[in-house]
Parts: structure tokens; sequence; C-alpha cells
């Protein structure tokens, strides 16, 4: 079947009544959970998990699916009217954006992010359809050295990419695989660090540690009093951008979509370091870079197509190859297995229904978002006027709820609230939790296809540059510890470091 | 003087230590036949080397003093409503406990109006029950009381 039939399949699924109501509520739930600063989109995601328990494969993963890149469109509400990044990957919309809206354009800004976002949103979309379904088949090929070379360039990939320096990524990372280890081993049967909890037999879940990681550590690092919004209330007369805030954008928009889907490929926090990178490049480009900073149009039109193209890209490698680059696509690689369909290069032949039917909703969902954020901005706004000290209970009984209905246990809900406290002291010592979640996700996977590769090779451990797919894996993985090292010896401040800085000084930065 | 990567760092070598005498029955097997202790103990290994190699390059951390720990009161407070709400969630189910930690959290920690506090925990937990129970058929712990 070639592409146009199959994606023809894929709408014939995504334009079902029910399909559309999903994805619909995706959506919308997305786009609440964006404009509100301190939930994100993974929370909403774990959350409303076991409230798809009931659903087919198909529905589940477009609604979830949906609350993730609606999430990216959300968050620039709050990021242009208040000046704080409702998502991470928001944080540079801020800067311009909020100028923007002190100047009276925050109708425009707004405007100029939703389109941005639709057009990047189905860009990346498009390149999914067209890149997906040839990696998939490509990576029929892969054996267990393969897998085991593409994991750890995978961890390698995040620890180069990641903000903080590259000991503390690949310790979370380790940190991560280690809990991945706890549970009875599938190979010889030993119970492994379970102390007679039988609840561990069968490992720690993704959910309970990336719920409590991000969805309590969040709200215990965050003191209400310390939370005080002042919202600037958008214009709606004035929505539309005149014709010179068009043009100042559609190049900006064209750029962003493109790096911003390049980057979404990769492992590690994509959707933020795409926005920060785009903004760079828009800066780099500009005829008149002093404007930014103080109402470039450029500045949001660039990071937030940068943004929902890359949280499109992130889902090349889930689909094709069933890797999840960052916490949120292993959730909702959780949730493919959850519904018994094996995520990776045979999802697309054996659950066409399931593959399609997402990807075409993606186009449908990207189009209801549009329909969503501009002529409902006014309502989104009002979520913000719920007090701090009313909306984060309202979280923690959520988190306890969406845990606890995954597998019915108090054990996982514990483990959330433990998470959580580990969430609240990790932010303390500024170190990552995201690399610990994607830690955990592929440690059953690497320990299985390593230990398989040295079976089959009788433990040769030579296996892994004999075979020339795996050989080309590891052989980048040097080369990026290579750069690192590199950098690391010069002690000169690289991009990397720079977008640390950027980070930690949120949207104070120029 | 004690930065925070030492203390980090150190914790968390520790707990690769803790990981490796723990793992003491497990066995490593060998390269041709791996036994279960072999990935765990490789990845406690790292943990201990990542850990001390991040207490090395401690100075270019901050002092161990100036994290602020201004919010662990109230982080603390937040911690303890939720794990008496999970301690006793099977027993008394959904509705009973998450009204209690909702006011418990609304009016006790964050000292807001009771009757505020009242009248939102209860409205959210019927509209929470009503969404999970009726409309997405996803019935909620019902507890001892049977609700």
């Amino acid at each position: 079947m070639g592409t146009v039939e199959s994606l023809l399949l894929g709408f014939s699924v995504a334009l079902q009544p029910d399909v559309l109501w999903y994805a619909f509520l995706g959506c919308l739930v997305g786009t609440v959970v964006g404009v509100l600063p301190g939930i994100g989109p993974l929370s909403g995601i774990s959350i409303l998990l076991p409230a798809t328990f009931g659903l087919d494969t198909t529905k589940s993963v477009v609604m979830l699916a949906g609350i993730y890149y609606g999430s990216q469109y959300g968050g620039s509400t709050t990021a242009i009217l208040m000046r704080i990044p409702g998502e991470a990957s928001s944080v540079m919309t801020c800067i311009d954006g909020y100028a923007m809206a002190q100047k009276g354009r925050a109708g425009a800004a707004l405007c100029i992010a939703a389109v941005g976002s639709w057009v990047a949103g189905t860009f990346g979309v498009l390149m999914l359809t067209l890149i997906a379904p040839p990696l998939a088949a490509f990576a029929l090929r892969f054996g267990p050295p393969e897998y085991t070379a593409l994991l750890v360039l995978g961890l390698i990939f995040l620890a180069y990419m990641s903000s903080t320096s590259l000991p503390r990524t690949l310790l979370m990372a380790c940190l991560g695989l280690l809990l991945g280890t706890i549970g009875i081993d599938s190979m010889t049967g030993h119970f492994r660090y379970s102390f007679d909890i039988a609840e561990l037999g069968d490992g720690i879940g993704i959910v309970p540690v990336a719920v409590g990681l991000f969805g309590l550590g969040e709200i215990l690092a965050t003191p209400s009093a310390n939370v005080v919004r002042d919202v600037i209330a958008p214009k709606l007369a004035q929505l539309l951008p005149n014709i010179e805030e068009w043009r100042e954008a559609a190049m900006p928009i064209a750029r962003g979509s493109i790096l911003g889907f390049l980057v979404g490929l990769t492992p590690g926090s994509a959707h933020i370091i795409s926005s920060f990178l785009s903004y760079g490049v828009e800066r780099r480009l500009a005829k008149h870079p002093e404007e930014f900073g103080k109402g470039a149009v450029a500045g949001v039109a660039g990071p937030e197509s940068a943004n929902n193209a890359a949280s499109t890209g992130a889902f090349v490698p889930m689909l094709a190859l069933g890797l999840p680059t960052g916490p949120i696509t292993a959730v909702l690689l959780a949730a493919l297995m959850i519904h018994g369909v094996p995520p990776g290069p045979t999802l697309v032949n054996e659950h066409p229904d399931v593959f399609w039917g997402f990807v075409a909703s993606m186009y449908v969902g990207n189009l209801m978002l549009l329909a969503l954020n501009l002529p409902l901005v006014g309502v989104f706004v009002n979520v913000l006027r719920i007090p701090y000290a009313y909306l984060y209970p309202l979280v923690i009984m959520f988190c306890i709820i969406g845990v606890y209905e995954v597998n019915h246990s108090i054990v996982d809900v514990w483990i959330m609230l433990i998470m959580g406290i580990a969430g609240y002291l990790l932010r303390k010592f500024g170190l990552d939790p995201a690399p610990l979640v994607l830690g955990l996700v592929i440690s059953p996977t690497l320990e299985m296809s390593l230990r398989q590769s040295l079976i089959m090779s009788n433990g040769n451990w030579t296996i892994f540059f004999q075979r020339g797919i795996a050989l080309a894996l590891l052989a980048l993985c040097f080369a990026l510890l290579a750069l690192a090292a590199l950098s690391l010896r010069r002690g000169r401040k690289d991009w990397r470091s720079r977008l640390a800085e950027a980070e930690a000084g949120d949207c104070s930065v120029e | 003087m004690i930065r925070a990567d030492h203390a980090a760092g150190g914790a968390l070598a520790a707990l690769g230590l803790l990981v490796l005498a723990l793992s003491g029955d497990l066995p490593i097997g060998t390269l041709s036949f791996p036994g279960a202790g072999m990935m765990p103990k490789l990845l406690a290994s790292l943990l201990v080397v990542f850990g001390l190699l991040l207490a090395v390059r401690a100075r270019e951390s901050a002092p161990l003093a100036d994290v602020s720990w201004q919010d662990l009161p109230h982080a603390m407070r937040v911690a303890a409503v939720t794990g008496v709400a999970i301690a006793f969630y099977q027993t008394l189910g959904f509705v009973v406990t998450m009204g209690l930690l909702l006011f418990v959290l609304i009016f006790g920690v964050e000292r807001r109006h009771p009757v505020s506090a009242a009248a939102f925990s209860a409205g959210v937990v019927a509209l929470t029950y009503v969404l999970f129970n009726i409309a997405l058929k996803t019935p909620l712990e019902p507890g001892l009381l049977g609700f």
C-alpha cells in the first residue's frame, strides 16, 4: 500500500466522529495544560492515561498525543500575556511576545504564534508521513546488537544535547537504568531489589516515576506565595496582524518549522532546544537585531513554530523505531503497550489503522487547535485567574488518581510520592530528571538486547563492531563523546552552556 | 568549602555503593551467558563513577550553603498531607479522601477561607466523580463506605 492510500486509510479512521471527539478533547486539555504554568503535558498525559483504558488504541493515542502538541500551542498564551512560560519551550516567546503585548499587539502576537504553530505542526506531520514508514522498514534489519547500539546512542545524544553537563545527564540516565532493573529478571527469573514487595516484581512503572518527578516534584518546588499573576487581557478586535507583521513572520515560521522538525528527531528536550536555536537563528539573520527583546515579530514566530515542529518530529523515532526521545514520548509508548500494541518498526505493517489513523488525526488536530486557540483565547485566559492555592491541590488529586488507576496499586502511588520528593531534591541540586525517566523506559530493552547480543556471539564483545549498522551507531557515540570532551578540555562556553544559562534565567534572557 | 555537587555527587555515589552491597546474591554470570546481576552491578558501578566525577568537578557548582531551602517547610507540609491521603485512599475511598485532601491543603496549608475551601473541595470531588464514574466509565476507588 502506497503512502497516499495509507493516508486515506488513516483519514477514514481519524474522521470518524468518535475519533474526532477524542482528538478535540486531547487538543482542548492540551491547550489548558499549556496555558497553566506548573502543569506540563507529561502530567496531563499521565493523569488522563487511566481514562483511556476503556477506549481502543487509536482513540487513546490520538487523545494523548493531542495533549502533547496542544500544550505547545497553549504555552504561548501565558508567555505572551503574562511573561510566564506556560511550557519550558515557550521561554523564548515570552521575551518578544510580552513586549508586543505591552505595545498593544497582544492579539497579533497570539495570532502569529497560533498560525506559526499550525504551519509548523502541519509541516511536521507531513514529514512524519514521508519519513516514518521507510525508517521503520529500515529498522526491521535491526537485531539485538543494533538495538543495543541505538539505545546507547540515544542516551549519549541526550547527554550531549542536554543543557546541563554530560556527567550530570549520564548520572541521571544511570539512575533511571538502575531503577529499570528492579523486578523479576525476564531471562533467569531472579527477583532483583523487590524487598518482598509483590508489586515490585513487575518493576517500577513509568507513570508513577514520571508523574512524581514532573508533576508532584514541580508542585513541591513551587511555594504558592511566590505565584503572582498579572494578566494582560488581549483586545480580540486587534487579533489579526497587519500586512507588515505577516511579512516579518513568514520566513521565521518557515525556518522554525524546518529547524524544529530536525531537532525534534533527536533525543532530549528537543521542543525546548529548538525554540532557543530558532530564536538565536532569527536574531542572527535579522536586519534589525536590536529590535529583539523589544517586540520583534520574528522572536515570536520562529520559536513558536520550532517548538511545535519539534514536538511532531519526536513522533518519528517513537513510531518508527519504538525509541522514546523524551519522557513524554516514553509515556505515549507506555500507553501503546498498555493497549497491547508493541511500538517499533512492526507498528506500520501490523497496526496500519493505529499508525495512519494517528498520523491523519494530527492533521485534523492541528486545524482544531488553530480554531480553538484564536477565538477562545479569552476563555483560556480566564483559566489563569484560578489562584494557585486552589490549583495545585487539584493537580495533586489528579496525580494520585492517575497513578492509582493504571494498576489499582497503592504501591505505585507511594512510589509517586517518593519520586516527587526526589524530584524536589534533584531540582535543588540542578539535576535534570528527564534522563532518569528515559533511562527507566529503555532499561529493559537495553538489558535484553545487550544480553541477547552477548549470547548470540558466545560472549564476544566485538559483535558490536562486526555489524555495519551497529558499528556506525557506535562510531557516532564516540564522536559525540569526543566532541563533549573537547569542549570540556577547552573550558569554553559552547551553545549548550549558553542554553543552560538562558534556561536558568528564563525570560530575562536577552 | 562544601559545594552543592559535593553533596549531590557524594549521595549518588553512596547510593551506587548501597546497590552494589544489596546485589551480593545476584549472579553476574559469564560473558556468553550474562546473569541477572550483570546489568545492575554495571550500572551501580557507573553511578559511583559519575557521582564521584560530579563531586570532583564540584568547583563549578554553587556553595552548599547557597542552596535555598526557604520552600522546604511548605514542601514538607504538602508531602505530609499527600502521604496521609495515600495511606487512607483504599480504606476511605476517593470521595472522602480527596475531599479531605483538598480541604486540608486549601484551608490548612494555604490558609484560605474555610467556606470557600469546603465548597471548592466538594464541587471538584463531585465533578471528578461524575466525570470518571459516569462519563468515562472508569470507576474510582469506592472504599469502605461504598462510594
